[in-house]
């Protein structure tokens, strides 16, 4: 436990903690507006927005968050306009986000880069600045599904629930859509462009069939996701493997411990 | 007629080259029940999408008295055992707080739920836990914290058991009554809407035609038919 006396090792638990939180926080609305790949279309968007950044010479991390705003802007509008499927959407977003950022990356081949970090994860160089970053847009995040909660819940239901007649819904829509960016945006810093999915998806399934409500959904699943995230860094102290890996581990573990007890139970 | 709270006028739309509603013109009078029936595909949903501004592609006019606050129940889908649970608190807040507007207490929703019928214990209850008879009584209830003047149902029987059917007309009429309301009932069941109906509207994909309750003539002891054919 010497290890947890390291500042490295101390912004990775801080960090991975608010992740899990805005994950457990944002995994229902995810699960329920049946829109899952959106967060993997995201994080390749945000792949575009790292090679853009790194041709341009700023902040890779940084400049994933301005392209994954746009995007996300796009995406509602294209959404709404009620032309293209969402599926063949997230494909569309998904394919050239990653076809752009190959493409970027290639052209800055001059520049010393690793988009592994982007794609896994590198919760283990967190910066002062990123952890900054990262709590206050945990902060405003948590805020805006708080004070938005049930207009929140009515934009990602099922057309049947939904205020049909207003264009409230659209607005809060755009407003969930921008959510799920930055939190793609924290996550590929943290746990990882391909596995930030698992993280809000994975909670959702493992608690759902012990739940009565929303709310209790969402509380559920933020404890199961800070369980996952602070037992899989408990892990790689003394394993030599990937954090994202043990995280996402502890989480697919979980989900198989309530599905035996709930087939018991049933019973 | 003097004081309508809906007024529909030559309402046409057109779909690929296919007619979905043909020069459709009527009104509706204010804290009148009027019932607009018509086979499956008559265009009903579609014009109740249209009166509602749902669908702006169309030609010609609807006009909504000024003031009036118009509020629908679309037709029950029958349960998604995928959408997470939902508690019957969360279905009506989410149905009643639009975003500038501000949540509705418990205690406005218990006395909703008065209205219909229910207790306030079902306020804790999943809304997957309900039959189909309670989900639409909650579904008024939601429908009547919005204080709507005027109140649209798009075929409020379609999940609901043979058993409540009655029991939920019933509600309907003494809630249209109780809160002087405008109401729009949608249905394919004419049995069950002309005894409850001030008007009946009949709608088919091209033709509408106004048909007065007592226009409606018992033939051979069977369900009654319109006097005019197109229904």
């Amino acid at each position: 436990m010497e290890l947890l006396t390291y500042t490295f090792v101390q912004y990775a638990f801080l960090g991975g903690i608010a992740m899990a939180f805005l994950a457990g926080l944002l995994g229902p609305f995810v699960v329920q507006s049946k829109q899952a790949i959106a967060s993997d279309m995201f994080a390749h968007v945000a792949l575009a927005g790292i090679g853009g950044a790194l041709l341009a010479g700023v902040s890779p991390w940084w400049g994933a968050l301005p392209t994954l705003i746009v995007v996300s802007t796009l995406l509602w509008w294209l959404l709404d306009t009620d032309s293209y499927s969402p599926d063949a959407l997230a494909m569309f977003f998904l394919s050239g986000g990653l076809a752009l950022a190959l493409a970027f990356v290639h052209i800055a081949r001059d520049t010393t880069f690793a988009f592994e970090q982007y794609l896994f994860g590198s919760i283990v160089t967190l910066t002062t600045p990123d952890l900054i970053a990262i709590l206050i847009a945990t902060v405003c995040v948590a805020g805006a599904i708080w004070s938005l909660w049930y207009p929140l819940i009515g934009a990602t239901q099922s057309p049947s629930y939904r205020i049909p007649f207003s264009r409230t819904p659209q607005l809060v829509l755009l407003l969930y859509f921008w959510i799920l960016a930055i939190v793609v945006w924290i996550g590929i810093k943290t746990i990882g462009g391909l596995l930030i999915g698992a993280l809000l998806v994975i909670p959702v399934l493992t608690v759902r069939a012990w739940a009565r409500s929303f709310k209790q959904v969402l509380w559920y699943a933020v404890s199961v996701s800070v369980s996952a995230v602070i037992g899989g860094l408990f892990l790689a102290l003394t394993i030599d493997l990937p954090p994202s890996s043990l995280i996402i581990g502890t989480l697919i573990a979980l989900f198989c411990i309530q599905a035996i007890a709930r087939s018991v139970i049933s019973r | 007629m003097n004081n309508p709270s809906i007024t529909v006028t030559n309402i046409t739309k057109a779909v690929a080259g296919r007619r979905l509603l043909d020069d459709v013109s009527f009104a509706i009078e204010k804290q009148s029940l009027v019932s607009l029936i018509g086979p499956n595909g008559a265009g009903k949903s579609t014009l109740v999408h249209i009166m509602l501004g749902l669908d702006t592609h169309y030609t010609g006019t609807v006009s909504i008295t000024p003031g009036e606050r118009i509020t629908y129940i679309p037709q029950l889908a029958t349960i998604d055992r995928h959408q997470l649970p939902l508690s019957v608190q969360e279905y009506i807040a989410i149905g009643t707080t639009p975003l500038y507007s501000g949540i509705r207490h418990d205690v406005d929703m218990v006395r909703a739920l008065d209205h219909v019928g229910l207790t306030a214990s079902t306020l804790e209850q999943p809304c997957a836990s309900l039959s189909g008879g309670e989900r639409q009584r909650v579904a008024i209830a939601r429908a009547l914290l919005a204080e709507p003047t005027i109140l649209v149902l798009d075929e409020p029987l379609a999940a609901v058991d043979y058993a409540s059917r009655d029991g939920l007309y019933t509600l309907i009429r003494h809630l249209q009554q109780d809160h002087a309301m405008t109401v729009l009932l949608v249905s394919h069941d004419i049995e069950s809407v002309l005894p409850l109906s001030d008007r009946v509207l009949c709608l088919n994909k091209t033709l509408h035609t106004d048909c007065h309750p007592t226009a409606f003539t018992a033939t051979d002891g069977h369900h009654p038919t319109a006097v005019h054919h197109h229904c």
